[in-house]
This record gives structure tokens, sequence and C-alpha cells, in this order.
């Protein structure tokens, strides 16, 4: 028990090897930034995969071996991702990886993934438009978080919708596929709030109100948004991230909108990121994932209560103990490593070729959110969650779509109906 | 609902009578629940009926009703108070859970068809606990349901911000029913702002009339009250005359919404002023401590943002204070603040009581950094701003792992939160407060500089150390009151920033970059300059984020980089930020010193 206490903090993340441990143990990547500014998000998915790797080794392990993590720092800085990647695959020769937060980290790890013919298993809701074979994407797609999302909110009989977001990849794209979605589900273009920005001969290749990182002042963005939502039907489909959604909230309240009047759903507040923000701003606001911590099953509640007992006793350096949540990220980078776990049971190895055939033929597993399943497209099927959030930081469960197909390919999958007037 | 509280007392005196009473008493009560109204039998069906659509569509038929019990049972049902309750015989009860609770967290029930008390077999009151029952749930569309029905019965509400809310929302529905309800209200309502909510409803209401006389009254009302919200719904109206080839009405459409245009672009003129004087006056907050430290002293304090944070903080602290306490690590001991346990307005008092803790917080942390470092880094800016760089490191990860890596949460005080519409154009409370009490601060801090011994002493040390030493003054005690002034100021500003964005480890970051700019550009050494300069870089960056768009369309005919120009102006936040910058670096092109140049030998 103390040696592989000793090898969890960090003596094998250092890159050593002990040979007589090699025979009963297979080694596994963790590669999150644990320092930084991604350290508050990225912390709880090492914890988390840490507890499911104990949990498994409690079991048996994985092919009569137990699992030994070496855990790397990303922190934060995404050509050191691609570094560490480097040095778990080429120095550790570790059989699976799990990693990455950012969209931009996993694209500056995967040319070492497919160099290497490594496997990265991704946690993390995305942006879509990539299937790599050396990446498994236990990520929402955007046909699992967003246009679920908005086909809540038209049944709700929502006619008007502001897109805003943080400016890089992951909005960008999801809103240029939401612009399509929308568009194809009848909304009428000058119904779409935030501003077009179109290319030489008018197409459109961005849509919605983009503000940077660390933004502070939301000022106009609410009085647009107020003047949007003057006539009722309006709601807001943000992907702000981080810091940027409290001053944006607090203006949101002070102007007088609230859920009721106008609705905002966010994709990048989960249960985690809620510890940061002020609640009582947020009652009644949407937000859409695959898995809810007020998940009323045995299993998730089972899940939640192994996974605080593992933290009250953990002895892992810099782990948070108090007022700790799960979040759908979380329980995707759990089921992540059950799915593996099946994949290589399935392949009697663990090489990563046959991991991989193994997935694609199909392998699952129930999980706290109900059953997920392996695509041949390296992503999963599973439930979609919509949830209002609640003043204690937890969302209530207003409705759910099972067994949703992961589809990374959306853009242009959507066509618009009728003729669609570009030129407003 | 006169029929409840005899009923209950009743009960009371019945018990110990014998059963023919008893069965007097129960017919009696079964008459009662029927006088209780068909709404409350309504409201328990619509509990208990599973699909989401006749749900929907039962509440909604309580409209109208004028059953007093209606409002408070639909606000307990959005507020969890409902529960269903599963009798012994399997039959499930809405009940809703009142009075105060027991030493078993027990309450009394009530049964929401009948209003009477939940009874178990022989005929005892019984008493719930909340946690043990589940409540009755309720989506979103339901509450919307919930919300029409609510919104008629407050057409009559005693607080006119509510009457005008409810009247706003019946007219977006269009729904011609409720026209009479509206119109009596209008002959009796006072209120001026009600009055026009009224009658933009109706005239909303009426651009769905058949008769074309209706229609363009409606629009004329509409166009004489520039009324914002119906813009959508005009437009609407002009698509279908346009399909209907009704040419007076689509006119009449089309010049109510230039009248609407019109009125929008006054407000957005006028609101880019207050949301310039609301950005200007954080930004002179900020940078107004710098303006003593960098301006007057000359010391480049980089640790300045941080000082914006040990106020924010102490903002939070005294919040806890006021409140449940606050346990915090502190170099490995768990330090635990007892709170006060407050409520109501005296808890709402705690930033009035932060505004002068923050102050002296920031302004001691600020004398220590003096103290210990910065006055022997005098006249070496180069190590200074390397040292207080460190020191900001430092202070940031004293934060951290006092407060942890997650942001703190500081409540706006009721006074705080909220909105005056004046003419469609909001203004927020903090706002307008941040805005006052940037002025005030100034006015302070000029009275101190122009009108105290000390201000004397600060001015005369900061134009020439060695004279004013010469003359007997302390200069090392004039320069640590000096640096803490300044850092206190800086404190000032964490505590409202912590009313308007998020109170974390690095909150001192993302100004501290403002405040040399805003110091920069108005002239080191210049108070005046400082506030001139907050003013108009605030005024720049809204009127390029609210017009950068608007001008877009004219950016596509620069040969070349048109359409790139045009897609970023689109990002007008983002855009109008760089544009700040690169205005600010040609200013400073064509005058170096700011706007007001200092001469003073200290700065040489």
């Amino acid at each position: 028990m103390k040696l592989t206490t000793l090898l969890r903090t960090g003596a094998l993340a250092l890159g050593t090897t002990l040979a007589a441990h090699a025979a009963e143990t297979v080694k596994v990547g963790v590669l999150h930034s644990l320092s930084g500014t991604m350290a508050i998000s990225e912390t709880s998915l090492r914890d988390v995969l840490l507890f499911t790797f104990d949990e498994i080794n409690a079991k048996g392990g994985v092919l009569g071996k137990k699992i030994e993590p070496v855990v790397v720092d990303g922190a934060s800085n995404w050509p050191l991702f691609a570094e560490k990647a480097k040095q778990l695959l080429e120095q550790d020769q570790v059989a699976v990886t799990f990693g990455c937060w950012t969209s931009v980290s996993r694209k500056s790890v995967l040319p070492v993934y497919e160099k290497n013919n490594g496997l990265l298993f991704y946690p993390v809701q995305y942006e879509g438009e990539e299937e790599s074979q050396n990446v498994a994407y236990t990520a929402e797609a955007v046909n699992q978080q967003a246009t679920p999302a908005v086909d809540y909110l038209l049944a709700q009989g929502y006619k008007k919708f502001y897109l805003l977001g943080s400016d890089y990849v992951y909005p960008q794209t999801t809103n240029l596929v939401l612009l399509e979605y929308l568009l194809s589900k009848g909304v009428a273009i000058e119904n779409i709030g935030g501003g077009f920005r179109k290319d030489g001969s008018g197409n459109i290749i961005s849509a919605g109100k983009y503000t940077p990182f660390g933004h502070t002042d939301y000022q106009q963005i609410v009085a647009e948004i107020k003047q949007f939502a003057a006539g009722g039907g309006a709601a807001v489909i943000s992907t702000l991230n981080g810091d940027t959604n409290v001053p944006f909230f607090k203006e949101y309240a002070a102007s007088g909108l609230s859920a009721e009047v106008c609705p905002v759903v966010s994709f990048s507040i989960s249960e985690d990121e809620f510890r940061g923000l002020p609640a009582d701003k947020l009652v009644g606001q949407l937000g859409c994932w695959t898995y809810f911590q007020s998940i009323n099953s045995p299993a998730n509640k089972k899940f939640v209560a192994d996974f605080k007992a593992w933290l009250a006793k953990s002895s892992v350096p810099g782990v948070v103990k108090e007022n700790r949540v799960t979040c759908s990220p979380m329980v995707l980078s759990y089921v992540g490593v059950y799915l593996w776990k099946a994949a290589v049971e399935k392949a009697g190895s663990f090489d990563v070729d046959k991991v991989r055939a193994a997935w694609k033929s199909g392998v699952s597993f129930d999980g706290p959110a109900g059953k997920v399943a392996t695509q041949k497209n390296m992503h999963l099927t599973k439930n979609v969650f919509i949830g209002e959030t609640k003043a204690d930081g937890q969302f209530k469960i207003l409705k759910s779509f099972n067994n949703v197909y992961g589809e990374p390919w959306l853009k242009g999958k959507f066509k618009a109906k009728g003729a669609v007037a570009t030129n407003e | 609902m006169i029929g409840r509280v005899p009923a209950f007392r009743a009960v009371v005196l019945v018990k110990p009578l014998p059963s023919v009473l008893g069965f007097l008493f129960s017919a009696w009560l079964a008459c009662s629940a029927i006088a209780a109204g068909a709404a409350r039998l309504t409201i328990a069906k619509a509990i208990l009926t599973e699909d989401d659509t006749p749900k929907r569509a039962l509440v909604a038929g309580l409209a109208g009703e004028g059953d007093e019990d209606v409002p408070a049972l639909l606000a307990a049902w959005r507020s969890d108070q409902l529960f269903i309750h599963a009798a012994a015989d399997g039959a499930k009860v809405p009940v809703q859970l009142i009075g105060p609770k027991d030493a078993a967290e027990a309450q009394e029930a009530l049964r929401v068809d009948t209003g009477e008390p939940l009874r178990d077999a022989s005929g005892k009151p019984l008493r719930l606990v909340a946690a043990d029952l589940t409540a009755v749930e309720h989506d979103a569309a339901l509450r919307r349901a919930m919300k029409s029905v609510l919104d008629v019965a407050e057409i009559a509400a005693r607080d006119p911000a509510k009457r005008r809310q409810a009247i706003q929302a019946i007219g977006f529905a269009q729904n011609a029913d409720k026209l009479p309800a509206l119109e009596a209200r209008l002959a009796i309502e006072r209120e001026p702002k009600v009055r026009l909510a009224l009658r933009e409803a109706l005239a909303v209401i009426r651009l769905k009339d058949s008769s074309d006389d209706a229609k363009l009254a409606a629009l004329r009302e509409l166009r004489e009250l520039e009324a914002l919200s119906s813009y959508d719904l005009i437009q609407a109206a002009l698509k279908n005359a346009g399909a209907a080839g009704q040419k007076e009405i689509a006119a009449a459409c089309r010049a109510t919404l230039a009248a609407i245009d019109r009125h929008r672009s006054s407000v957005d003129f006028f609101g880019t002023l207050f949301r310039s004087a609301s950005l200007g006056s954080i930004l002179l907050i900020v940078a107004l401590g710098l303006a003593i430290t960098f301006g007057l002293m000359g010391v480049i304090n980089m640790a300045h943002g941080e000082m914006i944070a040990v106020g924010a903080y102490t903002t939070y602290l005294t919040q806890s204070v006021f409140g449940g306490g606050v346990t915090i690590p502190c170099f490995g001991l768990s330090l635990a603040i007892p709170g006060m346990h407050l409520g109501g307005w005296v808890y709402q008092a705690y930033f009035l009581a932060a505004i002068p803790a923050s102050f002296l917080a920031a302004a001691l942390v600020g004398i220590g950094l003096e103290r210990g470092i910065i006055r022997f880094l005098y006249r070496r800016p180069l190590e200074s701003l390397l040292a207080t760089w460190g020191v900001s490191l430092l202070l940031q990860q004293t934060f951290r792992l006092t407060f942890g890596a997650n942001n703190v949460q500081v409540s706006s005080p009721a006074y705080l939160s909220g909105n005056w519409t004046v003419n469609d154009i909001i203004l927020g409370w903090n706002r307008v407060f941040v805005i006052g009490f940037a002025l005030l601060i100034v006015f302070g801090v000029w009275l101190v500089l122009t009108r105290t011994p000390l201000g004397l002493l600060i001015r005369a040390v900061m134009q020439n150390r060695t004279m004013a030493a010469c003359m007997g003054v302390r200069t090392e005690r004039v320069n640590m009151l000096t640096f803490g002034l300044g850092s206190g100021l800086a404190g000032l500003a964490g505590a409202f920033l912590s009313q308007i964005g998020n109170v974390g480890p690095s909150l001192g970051q993302s100004y501290i970059v403002d405040a040399f700019m805003t110091v920069v550009v108005g002239g080191v050494g210049n108070l005046m300059g400082t506030v001139i300069s907050a003013f108009g870089i605030g005024g720049l960056d809204q009127v390029l984020q609210q017009y950068l768009p608007t001008w877009a369309p004219g950016l596509a005919g620069f040969p070349l980089i048109g359409s790139f120009l045009q897609n970023l102006a689109q990002d007008s936040s983002v855009f109008g930020k760089i544009l700040v910058l690169a205005l600010i670096v040609l200013f400073l092109q064509w005058r170096p010193a700011g706007l007001f140049v200092t001469r003073s030998r200290s700065l040489d």
C-alpha cells in the first residue's frame, strides 16, 4: 500500500521505472494541467482518474495487471503538453493516456499520438470537426450538448437566440454549427443575435458575439441583449468560459434580465465551475451536459459517495477535500477508464491497434449517467440531460435525451429550410 | 376561503363529541371543500397529471379564476413548497407544508385540493417533514404557464413594477381575450409608467385586430409611445400586411418602425454616455491610487493590482463577519473567524462597513510594503519594478493559499442590485453608486492634497525631497503615509470591483495594465490628468464598442483588407480594445508626457 502511494505521489511521474513491477502493472498516463490557469478545472480530472484507478485495482486491475498511473503536469502550457505527451509515449511507454481539457492542448498533442500510435482519451466537450484514430473522444460532441439544448429551447417556445462566447476555437465552431442548425429549424436569421462575420464572397464565417478571456466589462453586450430580448421569446446561448461568467451574470442581473425573461443556456458551466460563480445570480439558468450530479440513480449515488470517501482518505498531495462536486468531464474521464478496460479485456491485449479494434467493434459500460457505448468513429453514444441551476450550485434535471449518437462532423450537415437571406 | 379557519377550529372542538356530530361535521367539511372553489381542485389535478401538455393546459386554464388561493398556491409550487404525500391507501395527495417547523422538522400539512389539514385514518391532523417528501416538479414551460396566470392576477398587484411586468407579458401574448381586463385597469391606473405599459399592451394586442382602423390606431399609438419592445411584433404585422397587400397598414408599420428606430438610436447614445461614465469611473478609482504612488512618488508599483485584491478580499471577509463567519487556512493553521449572523438590513449594511475596512487593510499592507522593501529602492526604478513584481506574485499566491484558487462570492446588497430605467436607458444602481463614489473620492483626495497639512507635506516632499528634508520635514514618514494613501485608494477600488466582477487571486492582474495606461495618458504626477484620461479612455472604449459594428459596412470599401476590417469591426469588444491601445500609443508618440505635463525635479 505504501509503495503504491509513493508511486502515485510522483516518484514514477519523474520517469523512474521499477523493473520488478513491470510484470504485474500496466502504465497509464495522466496528462492534465496541475498548475496555471486551467489547474482549477483539470486537477479535478486528475483526482477522479486516480480514484478510478484505485477502484479498478481494488477489484484486480485490468487483465490481471494493476494500473500504475504516470501523472505529468501540462501546466496550462500548450507546447509543454506536446513534450509531456512525448515523454509519456516514448520514455514511459504508457498503454493509454487520459488527458487534456482545452481544444488547443488536444490539437497540440495530436501529432505526437499519431506519430507514436498512442491512444488518448479526451473527456471535455469540444467543437468536433476532428476524428483521429489515436483519440478516443469520450467528450460531448456538439450534437450531444449544443443542439439538444437548442431543441429544448425551441420546444419551450423560444424564437430568438443570442449567441455569445469566449473568443477561441470551441465557441466559434459551435456557434457556426448552431447557426446552421437554427436556420434548418426555421429560425429566421434576423432572430439570431450577436452579429455575423463574412468572407469576401458573403458566406458567414463566424456568428455570435465574442469577448476575450478575462473580459470584465459586459455593459454594452448586456444592453444589446436587453434590446434583443425586449419583445420576449428570446434566449442566450453562452459559450463564455471561466471567470468571465461572473461579470457577465452580475451585469445581466443588474440590468433586470432574469431566467424568466430571457434564459441563458451555458455550455461551459458545470457543477465544478459553479464553485466559483455567484449562485444567486444564476438561479434558473440552463445547462446541458451528459451528466449531472443530481441524477437520481443508485449508480450515480454510489459513484458520488465512493468518490467523496476516496477524497476523504486520499493522501495525494494537493487534493482539495472540502466542497467537492462531480461534473460531466469528471464522469466522462471515469467512464473512459472503464471503457478502455472493457476494450482491453475484449481485445485480450494492451496493444493500441487491438484495443482500437475492440473499441470500434463496440463496448459499453453502465456509468453514473446510464449506459455509454463506443462507436466506430471513436466517439460515444450517451444520454444527454438539460438542467436548470439551483441556488446550491446543483442542477435540476428538466429533460433527458437517451442514447444520443456522437457526431463530430456537423458543419454543413444541417440545411436551411427554404432560401436563407444572408444579406441582412 | 372564509370557511377554512372556522373549520379548523371546529376540529378541536369536535374531537370529544359523539360520532353523530362527527358525521355532520365531515359532511359540512365536504361542502366547504366545494366552496373552496374549483381552482384548488384544478391545481391538485394538474399536480397529479403526469403528461406535460395537459398539465400545462390545466394550469393555463386557471387564468381569470379570480380565486385568491391561486397566486399563493402557484407561488408555493414554484418555490418547492408543495409536496406529494403518499396516503396509507396508496393514493397520492398533494399537500402544502406551512407554519413553523417543530423539533422534528415537521410542519402542518394542508391538502391542496381542499385547503383543509391533512388527516390520518383517525382524523388526526398529520404533521409532515419536507425532507421526507418529494417536492412537486415544475419545469420552465410550466413556470411560464403559471406566470401568465399570475400576470392576470398581478395586473392589480400592489407593486407598480410587478404590474408593469405582468401587463407587458400579457401584451406580448397578443391575446384579445385579455383586452377587457387591461382596459378596466387603464381606467383606474394612476402610475404613469404602468399607464404607458397598459397603452402599449392594448395597442400590441390590437395589432391583431381584424379591423384596419383598429390596426392603424394601434400603430399610431405605438408610434407615439416609441415602444422598443413591440418592434418584433410590428415587423410581423408589416410582413402580414405586405402579404395581404394592405398598403396603408404597411406604410403605417414602416413609419412606426422608423420612429422606434430613431428612439433606439437616442437610447443607444445616452446609454453609451452612461456606460462611458461608468467604465471611466472604474478606471478612475483603479488608477487613482496609482496616480499617487506612481504619479507623485515615482514608484513603479507592480503590486498595485494586488492592493486592489486586498480591498476586495477585505470586503469578502467583512461580509463573512456580518454573516455566518468563515474559516481560512493560514500558514498551516486553520483560522476560524466567527460571524455575527446578522440578517436583514443590518447584514445588508456590511458593504458600508467594508468600504473603510478595505481602505485600512490595503493601506496597512501598502505601508508594510513601503517600510519593508520600497524605501530601500527610491531612485532605483528598475529594481523597484522587479521587487514589486515579486511582491505581486507573492501576494497572489498568498491569496490562493488562504482563500483558495476559486473565486470567492461577494453578494451585492439590495441597495446595489437593481436599476433605474429612465426612458428605456438602464442605469444600474451599482454603476450609479460607483460613478458617485469615484467623484467623491477624487474630491476627497483633492481636499487631502490641497487643504490639509499632510497634503502640503506630501506635495513638498514629492517636489523636492532634499529641500523638504532640509526644512525639517520627516520625509521618511511622509513617504510612508503617501504610499499608504495610494494603496488604501486601491483597496477602495477593490471594494467596488467586488460588486461588478469576480474576486479571485488574479483580480489585480486584470486591472493593472488599465491603471498604468490611465495614469500615463493623463500625465504622470497630475491628478486632474488621471481623471480626464480615465473618462476619456472609458468613453472611447464604449463608443467604439457601440458604434463599430454600425460602421462596419463602411469599412468594406477599403481596398484589399476591406472584408477583414469589416469582420474585425464586428468583434467590437475585442477590436475596440485594440483600437483604444493603438490610439493611446499614437497619442503618447505625440505627447510623451501625457495630457498634462508636470515639471518636477523628482520626476526627471
